[in-house]
């Protein structure tokens, strides 16, 4: 278990990551580098569900196999999600 | 047997001969033959539907059944066979037998394993109804889109055809218990020394089987909730034009592929251990038969497209899905052929079980090779749509099926403690085989014959004449085996413990049939073979553990290697005295909720499928009241009351008040909202008000099943099964949000990306309301942390303040949801003057749907947060362990965080 600080960190940064993905609509940067923006916000996403998954739900004290069984699930509905958007491209 | 019936006593169930305790069990013996009996009764009825499509095929044109009738059987004949037949027989066969196999007393959540059985049933009921609700759907198994909207189906009934989809609906739940259950169970209860790969084979081709149906399951189920809300709430998924029709043969064949290997598995776990016993042999190569079996079920995940050659897919995918399509017939082929070595080497006997699955090793090869044909995209352009398609999976599906009869043929002197009749078996079999190719191999040469349509070519007529006379000699075969089966558990020979010399599955090792307990003792693998441990007390105080080795002979792990041992040896070990306990810690094994909850779930849903659109979140706003209202009762009343039940209550009160008052509002009047209300909308509020009842008593229902105090658990050793299970309950739902996520994305992509915002959506749809949202949620996901350090610090009422504020935090979203919707249905903005609602376009469907399903997610974990409140309040969770609870909630609702991280940016900012 880790101590109710890292906990409080951790939160300050996911609220901190989500007025920076809204910033970049607030800001009209999105208007102005569409995909970059897109890049970035995504990646924030990213980084923010990895840290509820690793902190909040503790994956980071688990087995890894559990880890591995998300990764697992994960892969395959990005693979069905890629498969398909590619497969009309 | 008297003996085994007062043992049944002790733990409150009823004896085998009460109706109740049909009702109430909770044991995985029990649930097999309950799932068995009940696929069989699926099998008759989709075996009917199917001899009526055999008789209108007698001529060209036939005219027995009408057109809409026809389409309607062959649909409901293929969801019948494909859903409620197959493979719930063959989990009839590994409830009752994988425990047994793996040395563990029942599955990891007999109650859920109730549950799962329940639902089951009830889906299949669900399913029968809808053919007398107008019209079930009629499009084909494959409910290809837009063929199934409402709008293309004027002539079928829209009542029977939601019905059929809720009913899948059910039956995906169901499965999707049971996957949670099976996997916890393998990973976390197999008796030492037991691993994995050393598992009997039946065991390990039902642990792959459960791992593709947890994930694959999870996309049908995205796929039939979306068209459910189509149906449902005029949502436009799979009629918009751009896409729509290959959405859902993505999702489909996504789950449609794995899918008949999770038919075929099972099939092969029978055949492998069929052809071992009865031929003496192990089976060649058993470590790379292990391996292409694993191999084959990942891969079944990369195929899906070789379904969709004839649809608007681009070349370059088609020809990657080709070659995929051969690579996963190199695995099976070496399974094929490690069969067929191991009778080679073998000296064989042929007995029914055996004859069974050498047949269907027979019809497998010819269909795994009219496959391959299907799997080349030239070919397919030729048979697409043909007889060839229908002979190719009814080889390949019921040759599988084959293979379970000749497990149920295998098994049953165990279940029954009865031989069967060796001389009718050999009848069946004949019959049945004689039967099955005379019904399929003409539909080859025929082939030309389209599929779905009963009129053909006149110069045809004989080889389908020929198909039918195998159809009704095929079908006759079924009655020598029910006649068979109920005569021998009347009249038969007494069965032995282990009937069939050289089997050595770890099930021969006990009485046929087994004691509710299944073994005398702990079971252990740990010296090689199977023995069970058993601690006494010695003569000076101390205890001894005595091992005592299985039968006379050796019961391997795996069951496959045979050598004759000698008398049965006692050894005194010392190793386990203080986690063998002394006495059998008390284990539950009756509980009416699984019943309960089903039967509830099934009155909601046959409301749900007639309910209008203006009806229908009503009855769940009031049952949602009655609940909260119920959780104050129920828990004042068992754990004593305090200020908490009152506020509970009134607060229930509170939401059904405040949705009777919303209700009329929108009505005008409480009178006319009454008046406007059909019997659906009653059916599905009584149902909701009984499910409500019914899982609040599960809720508070004390029900004991201690985990095994020695077991192999690699790779999850350091979770309970509580935590293992939630997080395989977890795994699906990744894929099942993951498929609205990429369902939305392949729309949106096949729309055109960055014009989506611009055609679709109306300004007024804005970030802020998301990003409020967005703040809520992680607040409360960091109060349910911070309740989680509380609990386990064992403060009472740090706890209770947090999960308030958890609870408080989830209503403010919900509350700022409805006022964006609220706001948004309503707009008068120019494109959009008559609102942005579930049917405007693609974009306000997919919207609504996706963060709709999201905010359910959220309302239930403030279900279950009112719950906790309450339990918490009269001081449950504290502690260490205690706190496990307040944990295993937390992964749930931090999961629904993390969904919303990623639709917060997808449906608000880009
Ligand atoms: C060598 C192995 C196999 C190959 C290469 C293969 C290939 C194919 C292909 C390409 C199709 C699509 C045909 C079309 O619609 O034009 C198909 C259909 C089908 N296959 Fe197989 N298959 C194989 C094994 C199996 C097995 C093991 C099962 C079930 C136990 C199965 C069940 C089905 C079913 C049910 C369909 C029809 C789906 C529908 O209704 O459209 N196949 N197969
Ligand atoms: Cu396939």
């Amino acid at each position: 278990m880790a101590s109710t600080r890292l906990y409080t960190v951790i939160f300050v940064t996911l609220m901190a990551f989500s007025t920076a993905q809204a910033l970049f609509e607030f800001t009209g940067i999105l208007d102005r580098a569409y995909w970059f923006a897109l890049g970035v916000i995504m990646v924030l996403s990213t980084i923010k569900a990895t840290l509820v998954a690793g902190y909040f739900q503790h994956l980071v004290h688990e087995p890894r196999s559990i880890t591995y069984l998300i990764a697992g699930a994960l892969v395959g509905v990005l693979a069905l999600t890629a498969g398909a958007a590619y497969s009309i491209l | 047997m008297t003996e085994h019936a007062d043992h049944d006593h002790e733990h409150h169930l009823p004896p085998k001969s009460s109706v109740k305790r049909w009702l109430v069990t909770t044991n995985h013996k029990d649930i097999g033959v309950l799932y068995i009996i009940t696929s069989l009764f699926f099998l008759v009825a989709g075996g009917i539907l199917a001899m009526m499509i055999r008789a209108q095929l007698w001529t060209p044109g036939g005219t027995l059944l009408g057109g809409q009738g026809y389409n309607q059987a062959v649909t409901s004949h293929g969801l019948l066979m494909v859903f409620w037949f197959i493979s719930p027989f063959a989990f009839g066969l590994a409830n009752y037998l994988v425990p047994l196999q793996i040395g563990a007393d029942d599955l990891a959540f007999p109650r859920l394993n109730a549950m799962s059985y329940w639902v089951y049933l009830f889906s299949g009921l669900l399913f029968l109804t809808s053919f007398f609700l107008g019209s079930s759907l009629a499009g084909g198994w494959t409910i290809y889109q837009p063929l199934n909207v409402p709008a293309f189906i004027p002539e079928v009934n829209q009542v029977g055809s939601l019905a059929t989809i809720f009913a899948l609906m059910l039956f995906v739940a169901a499965v999707t218990m049971g996957s949670v259950n099976f996997l916890t169970t393998f990973y976390r209860m197999r008796a030492e020394g037991l691993r994995v790969r050393d598992m009997p084979l039946f065991s390990v081709s039902i642990l792959l089987t459960v791992w593709m149906m947890l994930f694959a399951f999870a996309a049908l189920l995205a796929a039939v909730i979306l068209l459910s809300f189509d149906h449902l709430l005029g949502s436009v998924w799979f009629s918009t034009a751009e896409g729509g029709s290959l959405l859902w043969a993505h999702l489909f064949w996504f789950f449609g592929h794995p899918e008949v290997y999770i038919v075929f598995f099972p099939a092969l776990g029978v055949m492998a251990e069929v052809f071992q016993t009865f031929s003496g042999k192990r089976i060649v190569g058993r470590k790379w038969f292990v391996i292409a079996m694993a191999l084959v079920a990942i891969q079944s995940f990369v195929v899906w497209m070789h379904h969709m050659f004839l649809t608007a897919i681009n070349l370059p995918i088609k020809t990657i899905f080709m070659a995929t399509t051969i690579g996963i017939s190199l695995p099976f082929d070496l399974m094929v052929f490690a069969l067929i070595y191991t009778l080679a080497k073998g000296k064989i006997r042929f007995k029914t079980p055996f004859l069974f699955s050498f047949g269907a090793l027979l019809l497998f090869i010819l269909g795994g090779i009219t496959g391959v044909f299907l799997g080349a995209v030239v070919l397919d352009y030729q048979f697409r749509g043909t007889y060839w398609v229908v002979a190719h999976f009814h080889y390949v599906m019921f040759g599988g099926g084959t293979a379970l009869i000749g497990g149920l043929y295998y098994w049953y002197p165990k279940m029954t403690g009865k031989m069967y009749d060796e001389f009718l078996g050999k009848v069946h079999f004949a019959m049945f085989f004689v039967g099955f190719n005379l019904l399929y191999f003409p539909m080859f040469v025929v082939w030309e014959t389209p599929r779905r349509v009963f009129d053909y070519a006149a110069e045809f007529t004989m080889w389908h004449r020929l198909a039918t006379v195998g159809a009704f000699l095929f079908a006759a075969s079924f009655l020598v085996m029910i006649y068979n089966m109920f005569k021998s558990l009347h009249s038969g020979e007494e069965a032995p413990d282990n009937p069939w010399e050289y089997a050595s599955a770890g099930e021969w090792a006990v009485p046929s049939p087994p004691p509710l307990e299944n073994y005398p003792g702990v079971p252990s693998y740990a010296g090689g073979k199977l023995s069970f441990l058993t601690r006494s007390e010695a003569a000076d105080g101390g205890t001894v553990v005595e091992q005592e080795v299985a039968g006379t002979e050796q019961t391997a792990p795996d069951g496959g290697a045979i050598a004759h041992a000698g008398a049965a040896a006692t050894t005194p070990t010392t190793d386990y005295a203080e986690e063998l306990a002394l006495e059998d810690e008390h284990a539950d094994h009756a509980s009416i909720w699984p019943f309960a909850i089903s039967a509830s779930a099934f009155v909601t849903f046959l409301g749900l499928s007639g309910i209008s659109k203006a009806y229908f979140i009503w009855p769940f706003v009031f049952a949602t009241g009655f609940m909260v209202a119920y959780f104050g009762i129920e828990g004042g009343r068992r754990e004593g009351f305090g200020w908490i039940h009152p506020v509970v209550m009134a607060l229930g009160g509170a939401i059904a008040a405040g949705g009777a008052y919303l209700l009329a509002i929108d009505k005008g009047g409480l009178g006319a909202a009454i008046d406007g209300a059909s019997v659906y909308f009653w059916l599905t509020t009584v149902g909701a008000f009984m499910g409500a009842a019914t899982l609040t008593q599960l809720g508070f229902e004390e029900f004991n099943v201690p985990e095994p105090a020695i077991a192999e658990q690699w790779p999850f050793e350091a979770v309970s099964n509580v935590k293992l299970g939630m997080w395989m309950f977890l795994g699906s739902d990744v894929i099942l949000f993951g498929a609205f996520i990429g369902s939305y994305i392949f729309m949106r992509v096949g729309h055109g990306w960055t014009d989506w915002h611009h055609d679709f959506i109306p300004e007024a749809h804005v970030v802020l309301p998301g990003l409020i949202n967005t703040y809520l949620l992680l607040a409360s996901s960091f109060a349910v942390v911070l309740a989680l350090v509380a609990a386990r610090q064992q403060n009472r009422r740090r706890l209770l303040g947090y999960l308030i504020t958890t609870f408080l935090l989830g209503v403010g979203f919900l509350i700022n949801k409805a006022v964006e919707w609220e706001h948004l249905f309503h707009l008068h903005e120019g494109a959009f003057a008559d609102g942005w609602t579930f049917t405007t376009n693609i974009a306000s469907s997919s919207f609504y749907i996706t963060t709709g399903l999201h905010g359910a997610h959220v309302a239930v974990g403030l279900l279950i947060t009112l719950y906790l409140i309450v339990r918490a309040y009269n001081g449950a969770y504290l502690g260490e362990e205690e706190a496990d609870t307040i944990e295993h909630f937390g992964l749930y609702w931090h999961f629904v965080d993390i969904v919303w991280l990623f639709l917060f940016p997808l449906f608000y900012i880009l």
